[in-house]
């Protein structure tokens, strides 16, 4: 170690005086940083309470949009071990990683996984009345695959074993009783899929974050594409996927939690279709919300669309 | 006209200086430029911080204070005392695709549209909104950086009450703007408020006496006042703003001028003459850390790449590194001679700016700028500059490079997805061209002609003509020509090629006949992968030769295609170059990919 590195990892030592309130000090249990809620709650799941989890980009929250604070620098710098989606979904993490210059595993969930390449090499997120296109050659979102989310589940135990030898048969034990709650909730969103008709499976979303659901369950979500980055959808934008929602005969158009809801808004009227609900795509809901953990999440969506889809 | 400073290894010397776009690895190139105005004459150079050369001088109206966008492709001359305002294009220009930067590299030019009024002084920019604020108007001018990029300025103006010197912050459709101090207009404003461009007001005006300094960092904008910071965040619709006192550990100061962090979230002001105040504002009350310095402040600046640091020079003429994190100054290094605080605020005084590994800072009496490793903190070199070299901006980074000229420098666009396609806009080493087999064209091609014909790709034109070069019915007359072709579909399967002449399959079987590279007039260079029949169709060309901007393996996602008897000609070949996308892209998808990038 030269040392500037040193000096800089004894600064990085000092600054709980700074920024963390004391309350936060370190305790002898294994230190995770999560990047977001739903990995946030995978962690949980398996770590239970032989770990302490800092989740970045909470509930509600666009981690495409996020911008880390000194505080979030010095948790990864005093973590043990670091769970990350990957596939480009969290933009900010590596100059946070750099900053923190932490020396935690950094564990990439998807790896594993099965993973979808996107045709488009991305996809829009609205944010703020603005199209912001997320260029990422693979789809990130991969959790909304009930397999996938499994695979997230082991490389976390995988992580935890790694990091805290003492503890793995806990980790281990508590993935697999999670891994069977999956399995369940696989063939529960399969089964709840398959009770809509077929020609009636289609949805409109603003931001493609579905396709995972829509290659393992078999739901068509049509979503605004080549939306200019630099202006909100232009009418020609939306009036193409309006003749794709005619063609198609979608049933519903469905706000999101991370996104507001102006452009659905607008193209829910122009297609004469109604807002069928909000799903939840890249993060949780607070606690007291309808998705505060994975399980949820992927019950509250399929609810959501069945509800809307049948009922309308 | 560089010297370099002896003692330091020539070796990290001639990496640090390596030249105009230096090859950090294989496929990125890396480009900085610094933009220096002077303390007396009006003009602004523009000089390569990679190899210290003089790019460009640009003759403006009067002494400049520099400003650059957050996109780093425009760089702002506010010339108060002459009461003007010039656009520079720095030339650099980057284009995000998730797992890799593209980096365009052009000249600087100076731009023609230019914005005068009565001093002008404080300049915002956010998102790509500009407000320029004029410290003898009653009106502040918010237009977008686009519109200056195109020269065709559009300004909407918001309603300031007063001549003051104040400061806007512009939002798609609102600006947040000082308040004047009521008693006396040109004492410090007393608070902030939104107003639409519509001479509304919307919601509460927020105190915040003695207003002065402005920054932002990510999402939050931050005014500095005496009693804390104003924070600004948009939600949706219109801004809303915060007040946050100064933490009550704090001994009684405030902050008249901030920056803020790249990549973290935080502030930094001064706090008196000779204290910096480091603010991370999500932590309220417990967000504020002091440091002390060891003399007067001249200038500070945050590090834009390491995220976590930010450099302060002090009138000793030493440079503090600080540690954001830790609150404390991590390294100090003695770089110019003393330039006391005493005496009018606006003598010349060094200034910093942070370009790629190197801190630079300004040294207006003895004529250069300095550079120091970011990483190390030793001098690496210096910059002779004639004058007295005062503001300084810089602007570059670090890209992927590609052959957006493609053949004889038809504007190409491509897919998303560019693989390994590393080539600067065919300029690249021989060694690294390798042979390539047919499995890299592998599929079920159309060709895009009948697009063009039929009017489908008419808003690519249309997109094309943006630049301002030509005209979308200059573009579809170019590629009429280029895309011309009556071979509208092809297959490639294994070794056997398969041309559809309008309707009719030619088909026969190829070998690899090794590549050629072309230099162009331009002096950009492409690589041909040509192709031999080996048994088929008699009518079947004798040879093909593949051009898709890559230049060693790597699967194509479309290609311009060259066909006949004669290896040679062809490889003249340059104004037709029938071009194929996969077949199983709707020609929405195609129209799309082709304006992507």
């Amino acid at each position: 170690m030269t040392k500037l590195n040193r000096l800089a990892a004894s600064l990085i030592a000092i600054t709980f005086a700074g920024f963390m309130p004391p309350a936060q000090a370190e305790t002898d249990k294994l230190s995770v940083v999560a990047s977001f809620s739903i990995i946030g709650d995978f962690a949980k799941q398996v770590g239970g309470d032989r770990i302490e989890l800092r989740t970045l980009v909470g509930p509600d929250s666009d981690a495409h949009v996020y911008e880390p604070k000194p505080a979030d620098a010095i948790a990864l710098a005093r973590a043990d071990v670091v769970l990350v989606n990957g596939l480009l979904f969290e933009g900010f993490l590596q100059r946070l990683v750099e900053a923190s210059g932490t020396s935690a595993t950094i564990a990439t969930l998807t790896e594993g996984a099965d993973i979808l390449h996107d045709p488009n090499g991305g996809h829009y997120h609205y944010s703020g009345g603005q199209a912001i296109f997320h260029a990422a050659p693979n789809d990130p979102h991969a959790w909304q695959s009930v397999a996938n989310a499994k695979v997230y589940v082991q490389n976390i135990a995988r992580a935890f074993c790694e990091a805290d030898k003492n503890g793995c048969l806990t980790y281990e034990a508590n993935a697999a009783t999670y891994v069977g709650e999956l399995a369940d909730l696989d063939v529960e969103v399969k089964q709840a899929i398959d009770a809509i008709p077929a020609e009636r499976r289609v949805a409109v979303v603003a931001h493609n974050a579905f396709r995972y659901f829509e290659r393992d369950y078999g739901m068509t979500f049509l979503s605004p594409q080549g939306v200019s980055t630099e202006s909100e959808a232009s009418a020609a934008d939306v009036a193409s996927l309006i003749r794709e929602i005619r063609e198609k005969r979608a049933a519903a158009v469905f706000a999101e939690n991370i996104a507001d809801a102006r452009l659905v808004e607008q193209i829910a009227s122009e297609a004469g279709l109604t807002l069928g609900g909000t799903l939840y795509s890249d993060a949780l809901s607070p606690e007291d919300g309808p998705s505060p953990t994975y399980v949820d999440l992927m019950r509250h969506n399929v609810n959501t669309l069945g509800k809307a889809i049948n009922g309308g | 006209m560089r010297r370099l400073t002896l003692g330091v290894s020539a070796l990290a010397l001639a990496a640090t200086l390596g030249g105009t776009a230096a090859f950090a690895d294989e496929d990125d190139v890396t480009a900085w430029r610094l933009f220096v105005s002077d303390h007396a004459e009006p003009v602004v150079k523009v000089i390569d911080a990679l190899d210290g050369d003089l790019l460009d001088t640009f003759k403006i109206e009067g002494p400049a204070t520099l400003h650059r966008t957050s996109s780093g492709e425009t760089v702002f001359a506010v010339q108060g005392a002459a009461g003007e305002v010039h656009a520079i294009k720095s030339g650099i220009a980057f284009h995000d695709h998730g797992d890799h930067g593209d980096i365009d590299v052009d000249d600087a030019e100076l731009l023609h549209v230019h914005i005068d009024g009565t001093k002008p002084a404080h300049f915002v920019e956010l998102q790509g909104n500009i407000a320029q604020w004029f410290d003898g108007e009653d009106e502040v001018r918010v237009f977008s950086e686009k519109s200056i990029l195109d020269e065709k300025l559009d300004v909407r103006k918001a309603n300031v009450v007063a001549p003051h010197h104040g400061v806007a912050v512009p939002y798609q459709n609102h600006a947040v703007v000082t308040i004047p101090n009521p008693e006396d207009a040109s004492k410090r404003p007393i608070g902030a408020r939104v107003v639409d461009f519509n001479g509304n007001k919307v919601g509460e005006d927020l105190a915040c006496p003695g207003l002065h300094g402005s920054a932002g960092s990510g999402s939050i904008y931050a005014l500095a006042c005496d009693t804390g910071l104003l924070l600004i965040k948009q939600d949706g619709g219109a801004p809303v703003i915060e007040h946050l006192p100064y933490a009550s550990s704090l001994p009684e100061d405030s902050s008249s001028t901030l920056i803020g962090g790249k990549g973290l979230q935080y502030f930094i002001g001064n706090y008196g003459a000779d204290r910096i105040v480091v603010v991370a504002p999500s932590e309220g009350e417990n967000g504020f850390q002091l440091v002390q310095l060891p003399t007067r402040r001249v200038h500070f600046a945050v590090d834009p790449i390491r995220a976590k640091f930010a450099y302060v020079i002090t009138e000793d003429g030493q440079l503090h590194k600080i540690d954001v994190l830790a609150g404390k100054i991590a390294a100090s290094l003695k770089v110019t001679d003393p330039y006391s605080m005493d005496g009018h605020w606006s003598d010349p005084r060094p200034r910093i700016a942070v370009a790629g590994d190197n801190v630079i800072v300004t040294d207006p009496l003895n004529g250069k700028l300095h550079l120091i490793n970011a990483e190390t903190f030793q001098e690496s070199g210096e910059i002779a500059v004639e004058g007295k070299p005062f503001n300084i901006v810089a602007v570059g980074g670090t890209g992927k490079v590609h052959e957006h000229e493609g053949e004889q420098g038809h504007d190409h666009a491509h897919a998303h997805d560019h693989g390994d396609d590393q080539i600067y806009k065919g300029y690249f080493e021989d060694a690294q061209v390798k042979d390539r087999a047919l499995s890299d064209w592998a599929g079920d091609w159309q060709s895009v002609y009948p697009l063009l014909q039929d009017g489908t790709l008419d808003p690519v034109m249309a997109h094309k003509a943006e630049d301002g070069k030509q005209s979308a019915d200059e573009y579809k007359a170019y590629y009429e020509v280029g895309y011309k072709t009556d071979v509208e579909r092809m297959t490639i399967d294994g070794d056997i090629v398969t041309f559809f002449k309008d309707g009719k399959p030619l088909k026969a079987r190829y070998a690899s006949d090794g590549h050629e590279i072309l230099t162009y007039e331009k002096g950009n260079r492409g690589v041909r992968f040509i192709f031999k029949k080996v048994e088929g169709d008699a009518d079947a060309p004798e040879y093909f030769q593949f051009s898709d901007h890559k230049i060693a393996p790597g699967k194509a996602d479309h290609y311009h295609l060259y066909w006949g008897n004669d290896r040679a000609a062809l490889l003249k070949e340059v104004t037709n170059w029938p071009t194929y996308y996969p077949s199983s892209l709707r020609a929405k998808e195609i129209v799309e990919e082709m304006i992507a990038h």
